[in-house]
């Protein structure tokens, strides 16, 4: 070794805000990544679902003999099997049913030696079902003679959220102007690239391991036991790489206790995993929803008040889906200071397929709805948005009517910054006067701005993450972590973390946090929590880890502990950086001396923030932020395409942890969003799927993404590691009324209800043009 | 569910035919149309499961005596890749530019987009332009046995031809256009890639002073079958080019259109798009 180079003094740096790839990047990239959906386990046999393919019926009879015959069947079962393990949000859910609530409801469910095998026994399962008239929309659900879809659900009344702040009679009547729309927010649903499975086995004790594709393993355990008569301390749950979950797997579904019950009949492993066809009709969607919205302000452009009043279609079950307006009437109270507030939400069951929860959960709905009312408002008012927008944006300091405290509260500057960046004002000014000019193809601009926890959201006793950190005789170090990892990039976000307090390599870092029977409890990835509290908890773990290395250095060479500092893989003078001794061999002489010493801390970090609580009036997070969107676009105003040419985002991200991770959080997101806004669409009729096929459920695809300039606000979180905030959630949240806002732009017509299909913006400039100029004979 | 009993994957065309002569085969190429078909139980497969595409002498796509001879196995990427198709007929390129995925490109046959036949196969439209036959070969008398059929009358139905049980269809022929021939083909649907076309139309036609003659317009899921729209070929014969002409043909095209309300569109927005794209292709014709 060259004596010189080995002598150099380590320089300090910072990984904080660079780029970091993915540690499973190459792997995904190359095709070695064994999914769940690859799992092959000795003697495993393969379970297959029927599902019931009509929306509500009785069932008279069913006849599974033929099926249990059949060479290579292992067993067949039925609603008998799985009486009274009810489980679910409310308990309105069994894994097999004995009457049908919706299309996909799970009737019968096969084991075989094969999947070919299965699927013949399945088209050997003979059911007589007697159809019962169905209820399709919330509004029908709610009449008084509607068909009752569960006996303990009376009127089919599911969840119902209230919130009520200040004098709402008096707020309108002292509002000069008043904005009141409805809009309809439809089905959609996660199309994860990997459909779901999963896989059950039971041990000779009655210990059930499932390899899960849950993105809440803990809570799972919990939520899945009832549905297989359990108790939740013998579950463990493994978690193989994901093809994606978005907020799809944060609830336990059929399936799930399906490959348990056959494990258990069989005494053998059994897989479940869907069709494509299967996952679009029986994974959850995200909630529809129909919100009437009332918004006011004085002349001046202050707002007086917001109100919404929110139906839900609850579909069959009580998934995630029906919980949204906790989300929902945070966005209503808050973002824009409303001093007086009203929201209400009921959910009815209809017999429609069921929600569950979706990045943005709630949020996307709302806002879809408060960023138009805006828009509208500003229009009414004949003000610039922008000016509009930022008289009435709330700041540092102030607390939202839910008694959210804003600590660092960046919206002003997004504001600022995303319409400086798109010159939102004058091109906003541009396209309107352009509107009543002749041509075939509009340009558009529109903004839109949301608020979203950002530091955990405390809906359970706990949002808290475990850490187990260790650091072995080479320095390498484990972390292992209730953070799951389903895409996200918690895994290059909790090396970089590591790395940085332990001056080592990021390649030298290993994460385990694939076994619930290893790894510590989390709460689970939602509510775009896990960077801040996982984040939090690995550095609180990391920087124990440094002092007690730094405090056995200090021993070592009788430095004081405050002037030494790890870089590169050595301890150094924190002043100079020069080298005092190798990390790994120091780890080796503390571990191996008369009075030995490891390296293994633990953490449970629970972030400063209350439950939310029945009353809705709480500090339920300890981070909020904003975004906001500006949508660029073009009309054809003959096809009714929307060709999206450039989204600006400014969001406020607490801090930049790893920017490539966050630039694909935040990509990622719009394009969930721009799906949402403009294709994507569960096309239901009378309860059963009409486009369950990729062909037919549009998601957009490359070349329809726009072009992307992103600005990271940061506004340094007290509370977040380094002052970062969580991001995830926003970028989806804010793009669809965007959108909206720049096709109104455009054509000066707005869509209440998305997604903006070209038949739809075509239909409704043409129904437009015929109002005007009287029916014309062409066409 | 039925099962494939034999699978065979002959490398002569007599073989294939031969094979073919009692019925009760699955024709397979790109299996681009046929595997999710089976999958979702659309359709069942025969009892043989024949692979066409090692079968030598299908592939080429060539020039001979004035005709332009399109074999039956050459993929969509390949006719999108032709030079001699970019040359003589353009139109061609530009449907296969339009045509879903480079993945499905890539598998995707000539022959299969036309057997599937769907009203909406992206391949149709512009051979109707180009008044394209088929041949269609078959194992007859101890020899292998040739007929053409016309395209324009090749379809029945939805996913129906004239085609018989023992037939397979090897080549797509049509005569050289001539040097003032000029064709274009648009379609749509909610996105620009990966698309299955909500509508599609294709004109061509000889265009000289400003005037089209032996003027053939194609369009494509608006009815059961792929439509030769001879009234709008009629309007347009032999008159200038002008806005009151193509707007016209655009009306008509749109009376001529009898498309259904399905879950990629509604009949209201496809008429509505035949006298878009009908307008919108008459201009790309005459600023060619």
């Amino acid at each position: 070794m060259n004596r010189k180079s080995s002598d150099t003094p380590i320089e300090k740096t910072t990984l904080i805000g660079k780029r970091v790839r993915k540690p499973d990047a190459p792997d995904k990239a190359t095709g070695k990544t064994r999914y769940i959906n690859d799992m092959v386990l000795p003697q495993m046999l393969i379970g297959k679902i029927l599902h019931a393919g009509r929306p509500h019926a009785e069932i008279v009879s069913i006849d599974v003999s033929a099926a249990e015959k059949l060479p290579g069947v292992h067993c067949v079962l039925t609603g008998k099997d799985a009486e009274g393990l009810r489980f679910g949000f409310v308990r309105d859910n069994v894994a097999l049913k004995n009457r049908v609530r919706c299309e996909h409801d799970e009737i019968a469910a096969v084991a075989a030696e094969t999947e070919e095998i299965a699927d013949r026994a399945m088209a050997l399962i003979t059911v007589e079902y007697r159809d019962l008239p169905g209820v399709f929309t919330p509004e029908d659900g709610r009449e008084k003679d509607a068909p009752q879809i569960h006996d303990d659900f009376p009127d089919n009344k599911s969840l119902h959220f209230e919130f009520r702040h200040g004098d709402l009679a008096a707020a309108e009547a002292a509002s000069e102007i008043i904005v009141d729309n409805v809009f309809r927010v439809h089905h959609v649903t996660h199309c994860c690239m990997g459909t779901s499975c999963a896989i059950a086995d039971f041990d000779s004790n009655g210990k059930l391991t499932i390899w899960s594709q849950t993105q809440y393993p803990y809570n799972y355990k919990m939520d899945l036991a009832p549905a297989l008569g359990m108790h939740p301390g013998d579950i463990r749950v493994m978690q193989p790489p994901v093809g994606g979950a978005f907020g799809s797997k944060l609830d336990v579904y059929p399936y799930e206790p399906i490959a348990a019950l056959l494990a258990k009949k069989t005494g053998r492993p059994v897989k479940v995993m869907f069709s494509r066809e299967e996952e679009f009709r029986s994974s959850p969607t995200r909630q529809p929803a129909v919100i009437h919205m009332r918004t006011g302000c004085t002349r001046n452009g202050t707002l007086t008040f917001r109100s919404a009043d929110v139906l839900l279609d609850n579909g069959a079950y009580t998934s995630w889906g029906p919980t949204i307006p906790v989300v929902m009437m945070r966005t209503t109270t808050g973002h824009y200071r409303v001093p007086v507030v009203h929201f209400n939400a009921q959910a009815i069951y209809t017999n429609n397929p069921y929600a569950g929860s979706f990045r943005g959960y709630g949020n996307v709905q709302t806002t879809y709805a408060t960023a138009q009312q805006m828009d509208m408002l500003a229009e009414q008012l004949d003000m610039d948005p922008i000016d509009f927008h930022l008289k009435n944006a709330q700041q540092s300091g102030e607390t939202t009517p839910q008694q959210a405290f804003l600590r660092e509260c960046a919206l002003d500057e997004c504001l600022r910054t995303a319409a400086q960046a798109s010159d939102y004002s004058a091109k906003h000014r541009r396209y309107t006067l352009a509107r009543e000019q002749q041509g075939r193809y509009k340009k558009g601009i529109g903004l839109a701005s949301s608020i979203h926890n950002a530091g955990g959201a405390k809906i359970h006793k706990s949002d808290g993450c475990g850490t187990i950190l260790k650091v072995d005789d080479y320095a390498r170090v484990t972390v292992i972590t209730g953070a799951s990892e389903i895409g996200q990039g918690i895994d290059a976000v909790i090396n970089l973390i590591v790395a940085e307090e332990l001056g080592i390599p990021l390649e030298h870092v290993t994460i385990v946090n694939d076994d619930s029977d290893i790894a510590p409890w989390d709460v689970g990835v939602h509510a775009s929590r896990t960077t801040f509290i996982a984040g939090n908890g690995a550095r609180r773990a990391a920087v124990k880890a440094r002092q007690q290395i730094l405090n056995a250095a200090a021993r070592m060479t009788e430095i004081a502990a405050q002037d030494l500092d790890l870089r590169g893989g050595f301890v150094v003078r924190e002043d100079c950086g020069t080298k005092v001794i190798k990390l790994e061999k120091l780890l080796r002489r503390m571990h191996f001396q008369p009075e030995p010493e490891l390296v293994m801390v633990t953490d449970y970090y629970e972030p400063n923030s209350e439950p939310e609580g029945a009353d809705h009036r709480s500090d339920h997070s300890a981070a909020y932020s904003h975004a906001v969107h500006v949508a660029e676009i073009t009309v054809d105003t003959h096809t009714g395409e929307i060709r999206v040419d450039r989204i600006t985002s400014a969001q406020d991200v607490g801090r930049v942890i790893n920017r490539m991770g966050l630039e694909g959080q935040i990509e990622g997101g719009i394009a969930i969003g721009l799906g949402y806004a403009l294709s994507e669409e569960m096309q239901l009729e009378k309860g059963m799927l009409k486009n369950p096929c990729f062909r037919d459920y549009k998601v957009l695809t490359a070349p329809e993404m726009p072009e992307l300039d992103l600005h990271f606000i940061e506004s340094n979180c007290a509370e977040g590691p380094y002052g970062a905030k969580g991001a995830s959630e926003l970028p989806t949240i804010v793009i669809a009324p965007a959108i909206a806002n720049a096709v109104y732009n455009a054509t000066g017509i707005r869509f209440f209800n998305p997604p903006l299909t070209p038949e739809k913006v075509a239909r409704a400039i043409w129904d437009r043009q015929q109002t005007e100029t009287g029916p014309s004979a062409d066409r | 569910m039925s099962d494939v009993q034999n699978y065979l994957s002959p490398h002569r065309l007599d073989d294939a035919v031969k094979a073919m002569a009692g019925g009760d085969t699955t024709v397979l190429c790109g299996g681009t149309d046929l595997s999710p078909q089976t999958d979702s139980g659309l359709r069942e497969y025969a009892g043989t499961l024949m692979n066409i595409r090692r079968i030598e002498g299908l592939s080429g796509i060539d020039l001979i005596d004035g005709q332009i001879r399109i074999g039956a196995l050459v993929t969509v990427t390949g006719i999108g890749n032709s030079q001699l198709l970019d040359e003589l007929a353009p139109v061609l390129v530009e449907a296969a530019d339009q045509f879903a995925s480079d993945q499905i490109r890539n598998a995707a046959s000539l022959g299969g987009n036309i057997c599937n036949a769907s009203p909406a196969g992206d391949m149709i439209i512009p051979l109707l332009v180009l008044d394209a036959v088929v041949e269609l070969s078959s194992w007859r008398q101890g020899t292998v046995h040739t007929r053409q059929v016309s395209l324009d009358e090749f379809f029945t139905a939805p996913g129906k031809t004239v085609r018989q049980e023992n037939e397979l269809l090897t080549a797509v022929i049509f005569d050289q256009p001539a040097e003032s021939f000029v064709a274009h083909f648009r379609k749509s649907g909610p996105r620009p890639a990966l698309e299955i076309a909500t509508v599609s139309v294709g004109i061509g036609g000889r265009l000289e002073n400003g005037s089209l003659s032996g003027v053939r317009v194609a369009m494509g899921a608006v009815a059961p079958t792929p439509l030769r729209a001879r009234s709008v070929e009629a309007t347009l014969e032999g008159k200038t080019l002008d806005a009151e002409t193509i707007r016209a043909a655009a009306v008509d095209a749109g009376e001529q259109a009898t498309p259904i309300d399905d879950v990629r569109a509604s009949a209201w927005y496809r008429r509505h798009l035949v006298c878009v794209f009908t307008e919108e292709v008459l201009n790309d014709v005459l600023e060619n």
